[in-house]
C-alpha cells in the first residue's frame, strides 16, 4: 500500500534506545514547564488548545498512518469529550464528584460509540473503502443529534458559561502539554514494541495477518477504543479548557482538518503528527485574521502539493533528507534461536484434512462438486489439473470456512463449520498464497515475529533482540540465506527470497498442514531443487502433511507421495505417483483436449 | 399522498443529478472525487454568474457543465492522474482541491448566502394538489442525463473503449486502448456533471461557497450503495430518497437528513460490493 512509516527500526532494547526515547521526552518536558514565562499569553492560549488537538492528531495517527485505516471521524470522540464534560459541569455543578463523573461518562461513552463503529466496520472481508464509509459517517450523525438536543446539548450554539476547572493558563499550559507529551511518550513505547509492529503489518497486508492467525478485526476494533478514548479525553481537555463544547468539534470538517494535520506533518510518525497539529493550529490563529481566507487557501494548495509529492509529508520529507545515516543503524542484532518444542497431544489425530462431499458454486456455475479426501501426516499431497480444475478453490475452501457451498471439512480432527481463516489457522493450517504475500514495509525479522503472534505473546513495550523459531522454519531462514537479511525490508527482496520468507513464516506457525498454491512458480531450477528438498526433509522428519499445487509433473513425481488429479471440479483420480502419473487420464488431460498448463489456475 | 409521492420522485431525480457525475468517475476510474461537492458549488455559482449576465437561465446547466468539465479537465491533468495507484490519497487530493476551490469561491464572491430565480416559476395542478413546476422539471432532467449516458456508453466508440476500462484494464491497453484518454474524458464528463447539477439545483437551494459539501456526502453513500451502475444508482436514489421524504415527513426532517448516510451505511455492511450486480 503505502511506502509510509519506518521500515526497519533497531532490534532491541539496549540502554541506548531507552536514552533516544527519553531524551527527546525530557526535553520537551522541560520546555513545556519553561516555556510560560518565555512566550506571550496569546501564544499560550492557542498552545493549550493545540496541544489538545495534537492529541487528537496523534490518534488519527495511529489509525491512518500506522494501521491504514483512513478515518475521518476521530473528530466525533472529540466532540464526545468535548459534550461529556459541558453537559456533566452544566447539569451538576463544577465540584470533584462531578469530575470523576464527566471522565466517567466520557471514557464510557467514547468507548462505547469506538466499539460500535468498529463492530460495523470492522467485519472478517469488510473493505478499508467501508471503514472510511463509516468514519465519514459519524460525526454527520452526532452533529445532527447535538442539534437536535434542544438545551441538553444547546443545539447550533453547543454548551457555554459551565463553570470549570479555576487554573491559570501558564498551569493549563503545562497541563495540556505534559499530557502531550505523555500521550507521545506512550504512543511511541507501543508503536515500537513487537506488539506495536503488528499494526504496520494490518495496514500492509490484512489477508496475511489472518492466515498468521490474528483476529485482524478484533485488533482493529480494540485499537479503535483506545483511540477513540483518547481523543475523547483530548475533547475534555479542550472544552474544559475553553468553556464551550461546540457541534464544530465534533464535525467532519474538524475529522477532516485532522488529517490535513497529520498528513502535512508526516503519517506514520508520530513527531509528524505532533508538530504537523501545532503548527497548523499555531499559523491558523496568527494567519487567519490577517489573511482570511487566504491562509485556508494556502493550506489547501500545500495539502494537494504534499499528498502528490511527499506522501511521508514534510517531517517524512525533511527525515529522509536528513536521516540517510539512519539506514545503517549500528549494532543491530536480532538473534536467532531455536523455538522450544511444542510436544504433540497424545490425542492428535494423524488425519488432519479430511473433505467430505465439498462443493462450490457461482452462481449456476459449479466449481467444485462431490470432493471427497483425506490427508495424514508424513504425506505430501499434490494436486494438479490442468486450468480451471478448481485446484485455488479447493486450497481456499479447505482454509476458509465462509467459502464452500455444501459439505463439511476438519482440519485436525475438528469440523471448520464457517471458521474464519484465522480461527482454522488455530486448528493447524497454514496457507501460503500464490504470489508471495509478506508485510513489505516491514523487516525479514518482523515478518516472522508476527507469525509467531500465536505462540509468544509479544510484548507491548519493548522489542525483543531475539527470534524464536521452530526448526522447519529456521532451517528454510538459513537455507534461503534470510538469516543475513534480516534487518531489510521484506519488500527489498528477490521474489525467491520472498517466497522463502511467506514459507518460513508458515511454518513458524507450527502448522499440522501446509497449503501450497504453486510455490515454485517464478523461480528458478536451483531455488525449484532446493525448495523440493525442504518439501520433502518438513515431510519426512518432522511428519508435516504438505498440500501442494502444481504443474510440473516431474517435480511432482519427484517429490509427492500421493497425487490427487481434479478434472473439471470433480476428483478425477487419487493414488499413488505410480498409479497416476501413467494413468491414460492424465495423458488425455494434459496433452489431448486440455493443454499443459503453465498459467496460473 | 399525491404531493408526498411527487416528493419522492422529485427528491430522487434530484439525487440522481447530484450523484451521477461522481458515479460515472467511480464507475470507471475506482476513485472517489471528494472535489465533487465543490464542482457542484462552481455550477450554483456559474448559473449566479449566468443571472447576473442576463443571458436566458435554462442555459445555465449548458455553461456551468462547460466550467465543471474545464476545471475537471485541469483538475484530472495535475492532480488525479498521479494518484490512481493511491486510490485514498485521491480522496485527500480532491478534498485538499475543494479546500481550494471553497476558498476561491469565497473570494470572489463573498461568503454571504444569494439566491437565482427559477426559470419555471409557479406552480401546476397535478395528482389533486399544486406542485413547484420547477421541482417537476428535474425529473425529465434526471432522465435525460440518465439516457445520454446509456447512449454514450453503448452506441459509442468512446462509450465501448470506457466499457472495455471498466472490465479490464489492463487488457484494454494491450488492445491499443488508450486508457490514459479515456479517464481524462470521464473525468472531465463527471465534473461537468457535478456542475450541471450545481447550476440545476440552485433555483430550490440558496447559493453559498460550501453548499456542494451537503450534498457531497449524500451522492458519496448513494454511489458506494449502487456499485457503480447507473441503473442501481436510480434504484437507490428513489429507495433511499423515497425514505428521507417518509423520515422527514413523518418523523422528523433531522432524522430525514441522516436517513441516506445511516441506512446506506447500514446497507453496505450487509453487501460491501454495493448493489450493483443484485
Amino acid at each position: 500500500m503505502l511506502e509510509t512509516g519506518e521500515a526497519a527500526r533497531p532490534a532491541g532494547w539496549g540502554i541506548g534506545a531507552w536514552v533516544r526515547l527519553a531524551a527527546p521526552a525530557l526535553l520537551a518536558a522541560c520546555l513545556v514547564l519553561a516555556a510560560p514565562g518565555v512566550i506571550g499569553t496569546y501564544l499560550v492560549d492557542i498552545l493549550v488548545r493545540a496541544s489538545f488537538v495534537a492529541i487528537a492528531a496523534i490518534t488519527v495517527d495511529i489509525l491512518w498512518g500506522y494501521s491504514g485505516f483512513l478515518t475521518f471521524g476521530q473528530s466525533a470522540f472529540f466532540g464526545l469529550g468535548a459534550y461529556g464534560l459541558a453537559i456533566v459541569f452544566t447539569g451538576f455543578g463544577f465540584s470533584p464528584t462531578s469530575v470523576a463523573l464527566a471522565v466517567t461518562v466520557v471514557i464510557l461513552a467514547s468507548g462505547a460509540v469506538a466499539l460500535f463503529v468498529g463492530w460495523l466496520s470492522f467485519y472478517p472481508g469488510a473493505t478499508p473503502l467501508y471503514a472510511s464509509v463509516i468514519s465519514l459517517v459519524l460525526p454527520i450523525v452526532l452533529v445532527q443529534v447535538l442539534y437536535s438536543g434542544g438545551t441538553f446539548t444547546g443545539s447550533s450554539s453547543g454548551l457555554v458559561g459551565f463553570d470549570s476547572f479555576d487554573l491559570a493558563n501558564e498551569d493549563w499550559f503545562r497541563v495540556a502539554g505534559l499530557g502531550l507529551v505523555a500521550v507521545a511518550v506512550v504512543a511511541k513505547i507501543y508503536l515500537s514494541s513487537d506488539a506495536g509492529r503488528i499494526l504496520s503489518a494490518l495496514r500492509d497486508n490484512e489477508q496475511r495477518c489472518a492466515y498468521l492467525g490474528l483476529d485482524t478485526s478484533l485488533r482493529r476494533i480494540l485499537l479503535l477504543v483506545v483511540c477513540g478514548v483518547v481523543a475523547g479525553m483530548a475533547g475534555f481537555g479542550y472544552a474544559a479548557y475553553g468553556g464551550i463544547a461546540a457541534p464544530e468539534n465534533a464535525s467532519f470538517l474538524f475529522g477532516t482538518e485532522l488529517i490535513v494535520m497529520v498528513a502535512l506533518g508526516g503519517r506514520g510518525s508520530l513527531a509528524g503528527a505532533v508538530i504537523g497539529a501545532l503548527a497548523i493550529e499555531v499559523a491558523s490563529a496568527f494567519l487567519s485574521g490577517s489573511l482570511p481566507y487566504v491562509w485556508e487557501l494556502i493550506v489547501g494548495i500545500v495539502f494537494i502539493a504534499v499528498i502528490l509529492l511527499l506522501p511521508g509529508g514534510l517531517y517524512g520529507g525533511v527525515a529522509h533528507l536528513v536521516g540517510l545515516a539512519r539506514r545503517a543503524p549500528a549494532g543491530r542484532t536480532t538473534r536467532l534461536v531455536q523455538a522450544p518444542a511444542r510436544p504433540r497431544p497424545p490425542d492428535a489425530a494423524d488425519e488432519v484434512v479430511r473433505a467430505t462431499g465439498v462443493e462450490k458454486h457461482f452462481g449456476s456455475l459449479t466449481v467444485l462438486s462431490g470432493i471427497n479426501f483425506t490427508a495424514r501426516r508424513g504425506e505430501l499431497v499434490s494436486l494438479v489439473g490442468p486450468n480451471g480444475a478448481g485446484k485455488t478453490t479447493l486450497i481456499r475452501c479447505l482454509a476458509d470456512g465462509r467459502e464452500r457451498s455444501a459439505g463439511e471439512v476438519q482440519i485436525g480432527g475438528h469440523p471448520i463449520g464457517r471458521l474464519a481463516p484465522d480461527r482454522i489457522v488455530a486448528l493447524g493450517l497454514g496457507r501460503k498464497f500464490q504470489a508471495a504475500s509478506v508485510f513489505e514495509t516491514l523487516s525479514v525479522a518482523d515478518c516472522l515475529r508476527i507469525a509467531r503472534t500465536r505462540h509468544e505473546r509479544p510484548s507491548w513495550f519493548r522489542a525483543s533482540p531475539v527470534l524464536a523459531l521452530p526448526p522447519a522454519a529456521r532451517v528454510v531462514v538459513e537455507n534461503a540465506g534470510l538469516a543475513e537479511r534480516l534487518h531489510e525490508p521484506a519488500r527489498l527482496l528477490s521474489h525467491g527470497l520472498k517466497q522463502a520468507l511467506e514459507l518460513a513464516m508458515v511454518l513458524a506457525l507450527e502448522p499440522e498442514v501446509v497449503l501450497l498454491d504453486e510455490p515454485t512458480a517464478g523461480l528458478t531450477r536451483v531455488e525449484r531443487q532446493r525448495f523440493g528438498t525442504i518439501l520433502t526433509e518438513l515431510v519426512r522428519h518432522d511428519r508435516l502433511c504438505v498440500l501442494i499445487i502444481e504443474h510440473d509433473l516431474d517435480f511432482v513425481r519427484e517429490i509427492s507421495s500421493r497425487i490427487i488429479v481434479l478434472h473439471q471440479g470433480r476428483i478425477a483420480l487419487d493414488g499413488t505417483v505410480a498409479e497416476v502419473v501413467d494413468a491414460p487420464l492424465v495423458r488425455e488431460i494434459y496433452t489431448g483436449h486440455g493443454q499443459m498448463a503453465e498459467s496460473p489456475a | 399522498m399525491g404531493t408526498l409521492l411527487l416528493d419522492i420522485l422529485t427528491t430522487a431525480a434530484g439525487l440522481f443529478i447530484v450523484s451521477s457525475g461522481l458515479l460515472i468517475v467511480f464507475g470507471v476510474m475506482k476513485i472517489i472525487n471528494f472535489a465533487h461537492g465543490a464542482f457542484i458549488t462552481v455550477g450554483a455559482y456559474a448559473a449566479l454568474v449566468t443571472y447576473w449576465l442576463a443571458v436566458p437561465l435554462w442555459l445555465s446547466p449548458v455553461i456551468g457543465f462547460a466550467a465543471g468539465a474545464a476545471l475537471g479537465a485541469v483538475t484530472e491533468g495535475f492532480i488525479v492522474r498521479r494518484l490512481y495507484r493511491r486510490p485514498l490519497d485521491a480522496i485527500l487530493a480532491t478534498w485538499g482541491l475543494s479546500i481550494v476551490l471553497g476558498q476561491l469561491v469565497t473570494l470572489a464572491f463573498g461568503r454571504q448566502v444569494q439566491f437565482v430565480p427559477s426559470p419555471l416559476a409557479g406552480t401546476m395542478a397535478l395528482l389533486g394538489g399544486d406542485y413547484s413546476r420547477y421541482r417537476l422539471a428535474l425529473v425529465p432532467a434526471a432522465l435525460v442525463i440518465g439516457v445520454l449516458f446509456t447512449a454514450l456508453l453503448n452506441g459509442t466508440r468512446l462509450g465501448l473503449n470506457t466499457r472495455a476500462v471498466i472490465l479490464n484494464e489492463g487488457l484494454a491497453q494491450s488492445l491499443g486502448i488508450d486508457s490514459t484518454r479515456v479517464r481524462f474524458i470521464t473525468f472531465a464528463i463527471g465534473s461537468g456533471l457535478a456542475a450541471a447539477a450545481g447550476a440545476l439545483i440552485t433555483p430550490l437551494a440558496s447559493v453559498d461557497p460550501n453548499m456542494g459539501i451537503a450534498w457531497l456526502t449524500n451522492a458519496f453513500m448513494l454511489v458506494m450503495v449502487s456499485g457503480g451502475s447507473l441503473l442501481t444508482l436510480a434504484v437507490s436514489c428513489l429507495v433511499l430518497g423515497g425514505l428521507q421524504v417518509l423520515a422527514s415527513t413523518f418523523i422528523s426532517p433531522i432524522l430525514g437528513g441522516l436517513t441516506i448516510a445511516v441506512v446506506a451505511a447500514l446497507a453496505l455492511r450487509l453487501r460491501p460490493a454495493g448493489f450493483a450486480r443484485a
